[in-house]
């Protein structure tokens, strides 16, 4: 059984459909992030996990537990915010215990079991010397740590980050996402996560949904999203510079493109008489030559909009406008 | 999500069951009582129509016959108020912000002065209007006294004559500071460069002030016009501590009239009356701040 | 480096510091009546240079201390009665305005509006119904029964100036601390609280001065001399006929000192509470 499930989640706001019938698996221990551009519902759907949303339909079942209704605070969920949330009237270490302190007959903790936890985590991200400073005082860094320090104190079943990167510069980004993943895989923490970072998605998740327009539209590893995307947004929205499209008509026995034609795919029916089709090549997979080369298609390139030389593309390039070179096809 | 709307209710508890039991009950009370009839305790029209009709200028919303001067009737005599206090005070602060913010070295400091008018009693407020119009140690006496005319170097406020402006001009020095300083803080809202263009265009400081200003303020100038018409149609404290409404209901206004029906006449009927119909009165007024502040 | 003053703007500073000097002159003149004995202003005048061997303090003592004019209960009682509706108000108003800014509910918006209409409606609308209530409740002609008047009153517009100061507190920081498992009271006192600080004094300050210089329920619901509060026993130094001038100016300046001093060591808090009625932030 899946740790967390959310099945059919729908939630309007007014007349939008910010969350259309979404339905998710995350496994025990996973990474897994939500990717989309602004507006797709991604962090939407992680409020709706929390809690701090509820669904208009759906439900979300996490160990089994049909927790769709309940409260942020009984869930047991650790929450990182896009702007950190920090306290700010409170230090560091005020900051780090709130959760603990705030549950403390709950959870039949002392005060001195409270310190301790807080020393564990705070050495765990190198806080150690900042527990008496004003949250106020610190760097964004610093901040952002205090932030997963606070999501981690209670040792909650699932971390729920929005965006928590998107606030650093990107040296520091870079250097906290390495550490973010390998607190993570030490941890062993479930971790559902929302970004609009193809790279950061790229490089942390175990698996990634990729969103738009409120639904999911494709779910895999990085590996299957860049490599078998399934739909045209998922091609275009992950790998920088973008996948090169072209509309291509599709029949029996070849794919006619503007401006050339190519064989049918091994392994690939046509099944009707004529379909379109959306041809897609990844930059790094253009070859250009500057001499006819057999098997290649011939084109211009214009660099900038200009121009530049009569030059030919490989066995695998197709006639594409790429992002800077611009290569019609002959 | 259950245990939240309980949270909600007791939040609310303490506040709303004051508000109930000692503002909302006495309205709608005060409401059903001026349709009662005051011995019987028949519903009954009775209660509006003597208070409008009373033509006893100590009684009177609106007088018979009107003389040359004060008294007019209680109503009219708000109505005026009004009509001379909101103008002036909206042009006043509109005129006296602009040149603070602009012109004037150490405005805040005079800002601050001018809205001391606003801090302290009202009924204190009109002890200094009472003040500044009274033969031989109020200043306006004093000053046409020696302009030699003879009518206005008495005390204004014992002459049917002069009564009621005295506390009209009184309530101007009480509220042009905060006029003044909500007009200010409308006025830094208005970015900088907005003034700027109109003056590399070539506008003059005056025209600058009309065309560019003066639109963007329209919501705090609505503030200042409904504070202020509320208050002078409301007003009871200010008036009560000079003349009391005097003399002879020269300078009466529709707070002491429902005074005088229940606490003098103990005739409670018609002083609920009254209440209702100043608040009918002044209802389109709240109809435009709530508007306002619901945003 | 010689700089070019225009003319007309120091017109206008002139202009506009004279209009301060003659806004101060009231209380100026009244303060100067209060010091000299009032047969000395009526015949000599005070719009003059005072003449310090004339100053004398007869006027405070005499206002403070007689059984006749009493002040001095009038200034204790204010005290009493503006603290007690000072604090409960605010407190029941924070609670509610906490309410109003972070959840939705059913009657949300009526329950608003019903507190702007309160702010809105005149005191005279009230006090009968509340004078037969009063009375029965044993509440008329004591303290109880105006300072549960006068937090009723200030509860409303505390309430609709507190949410609108609350609204703008990070959303994200309340959502955080329910994340954490937070009751609403502990998000309340520990977090929405702390971070409200100007603003509830900002409130209470302006409710303590408005209870401070209230007249008319103070006349309707408080009877005996020994409760009345300091702005009934101001009027009372008017005489019906003569007017002694040293003796009520003395009297309106004890009344407006709480007020004033207040007035100028939360100057700040009171600009910026006035002055959000400006802008639309």
């Amino acid at each position: 059984m899946s740790f967390l499930e959310l099945v059919n989640i729908t939630k309007r706001f007014g007349k939008t459909v910010a969350v259309d019938s979404i339905s998710l698996s995350v496994d025990k221990g996973e990474f897994i992030v939500l990717l989309g551009p602004s507006g797709c519902g991604k962090t939407t759907t992680l409020r709706i996990i929390a809690g701090l949303e509820l669904p208009d339909s759906g439900k979300v079942i996490m160990e089994g537990r049909d927790i769709t209704y309940l409260e942020p605070g009984e869930r047991d969920v650790g929450m990182v915010f896009q702007d950190y949330a920090l306290y700010p009237h409170m230090t560091v270490f005020e900051n780090i215990a709130f959760p603990l302190d705030v549950n403390r007959r709950r959870l039949g903790l002392s005060k001195k079991d409270i310190e301790e936890r807080v020393a564990s985590v705070a050495k765990m991200l190198g806080l150690e010397e900042l527990l008496d400073r004003k949250v106020t005082q610190l760097s964004g860094g610093q901040q952002q740590r205090v932030a997963l320090a606070r999501a981690l104190v209670k040792e909650p079943k699932i971390w729920l980050m929005d965006e928590p990167l998107s606030n650093l510069d990107a040296l520091l980004r870079v250097q906290v996402r390495a550490e973010l993943k390998k607190l993570q895989m030490n941890l062993g923490i479930t971790t559902v996560y929302v970004t609009h970072d193809q790279v950061e998605a790229l490089t942390l998740a175990d698996r990634i949904a990729v969103m738009n327009r409120g639904r999911v539209v494709q779910v895999g590893t990085p590996r299957e999203i860049y490599e078998n995307p399934s739909h045209v947004f998922v091609a275009t929205f992950v790998g920088s510079p973008p996948m090169n499209m072209v509309e291509c008509r599709a029949l029996p026995d070849r794919i006619e493109c503007p401006g050339f034609t190519i064989r049918v795919p091994e392994g690939v029916k046509v099944l009707r008489g004529e379909t379109k089709v959306y041809l897609g090549i990844r930059p790094e997979h253009i070859e250009v030559f500057d001499k006819p080369v057999a098997g290649a298609v011939e084109g211009r390139l214009f660099l900038k909009g200009r121009p530049w030389a009569q030059s030919s593309s490989s066995t695998y390039s197709w006639a594409t406008r790429c992002s800077e070179l611009g290569l019609l096809g002959s | 999500m259950r245990r939240t709307r309980k949270q909600i209710f007791y939040f609310l508890l303490p506040a709303f069951s004051l508000v109930t039991v000692f503002v909302i009950y006495p309205i709608v009370y005060s409401v059903i009582l001026s349709f009662l009839d005051k011995s019987t305790g028949a519903f009954t029209l009775d209660n509006y129509i003597r208070i409008l009709t009373d033509t006893n200028p100590l009684k009177a919303l609106v007088v018979r016959n009107w003389g040359p001067t004060p008294p007019w009737g209680a109503l009219i005599h708000n109505v005026i108020w009004v009509a001379i206090h909101v103008p002036v005070t909206v042009f006043g602060s509109l005129l006296i912000a602009y040149l603070l913010k602009y012109h004037v070295k150490g405005g805040n400091l005079i800002k601050t002065i001018m809205y001391v008018g606003m801090v302290i009693p009202p009924a204190v407020g009109g002890l200094i209007a009472m003040f500044m119009f009274y033969e031989r140690i109020g200043v306006f006496p004093i000053i046409f006294g020696w302009l030699g005319v003879e009518s206005l170097s008495k005390t204004w406020v014992l002459y049917r004559e002069t009564a009621l402006w005295a506390l009209i001009l009184g309530s101007i020095w009480v509220w042009m500071g905060f006029g003044i300083v909500v007009v200010s803080a409308g006025l830094e809202a208005i970015p900088r460069s907005h003034i700027e263009a109109a003056k590399v265009f070539g506008a003059s400081s005056w025209k600058t002030f009309w065309k560019v200003v003066v639109p963007q303020l329209k919501p705090v100038i609505t503030v200042v016009m409904v504070m202020t018409a509320l208050w002078d149609m409301k007003i009871f404290d200010f008036v009560w501590a000079s003349s009391k409404g005097g003399p002879l209901g020269a300078s009466n206004v529709m707070a002491i009239i429902m005074y005088d029906y229940f606490i003098r006449d103990l005739n409670y009927n018609a002083a609920s009356a009254v209440a209702v119909l100043l608040t009918l009165f002044i209802s389109p007024i709240i109809y435009i701040a709530i508007k306002r502040m619901r945003e | 480096m010689k700089r070019r003053i225009k003319l007309s703007v120091v017109l206008i500073n002139v202009a506009m510091w004279a209009l301060a000097l003659v806004w101060i002159l009231p209380l100026y003149g009244l303060t100067l009546v209060s010091l000299m004995p009032y047969r000395v202003v009526v015949t000599e005048g005070w719009l003059r240079i005072p003449d310090l061997s004339v100053v004398t303090i007869k006027n405070y003592v005499d206002v403070l201390t007689s059984p006749l004019y009493d002040v001095g209960t009038g200034l204790r009682n204010s005290f009493i009665v503006a603290t007690l509706s000072t604090i409960i108000p605010v407190v029941a108003a924070a609670l509610a305005a906490y309410v109003f800014a972070n959840y939705d509910f059913t009657l949300k918006s009526m329950l608003f509006t019903v507190l702007l209409f309160v702010m809105m409606i005149p005191q005279q609308l009230c006090v009968v119904p509340l004078f037969f209530l009063f009375n029965r409740l044993g509440i008329y002609n004591t303290f109880t029964g105006i300072i549960l008047l006068h937090s009723a009153w200030g509860i409303a517009w505390s309430t609709f100036f507190l949410r609108n100061y609350f609204r703008f507190l990070p959303r994200s920081i309340i959502d955080a601390a329910r994340v954490d498992n937070a009751s609403d009271f502990a998000i309340f006192r520990r977090i929405v609280l702390p971070l409200s600080k100007p603003a509830l004094i900002t409130t209470s300050v302006m409710q303590f001065t408005w209870v401070w210089n209230d007249l008319f329920y103070a006349i309707v619901f408080l009877v005996s001399k020994d409760l009345q509060v300091v702005t009934q026993k101001v009027i009372m130094l008017k005489g019906e006929f003569v007017v002694d001038w040293g003796l009520l100016s003395a009297g309106a300046i004890l009344s407006m000192l709480p007020p004033l001093i207040i007035y100028a060591l939360f100057n700040k808090y009171f600009i910026q509470g006035v002055a959000g009625w400006g802008v639309r932030r």
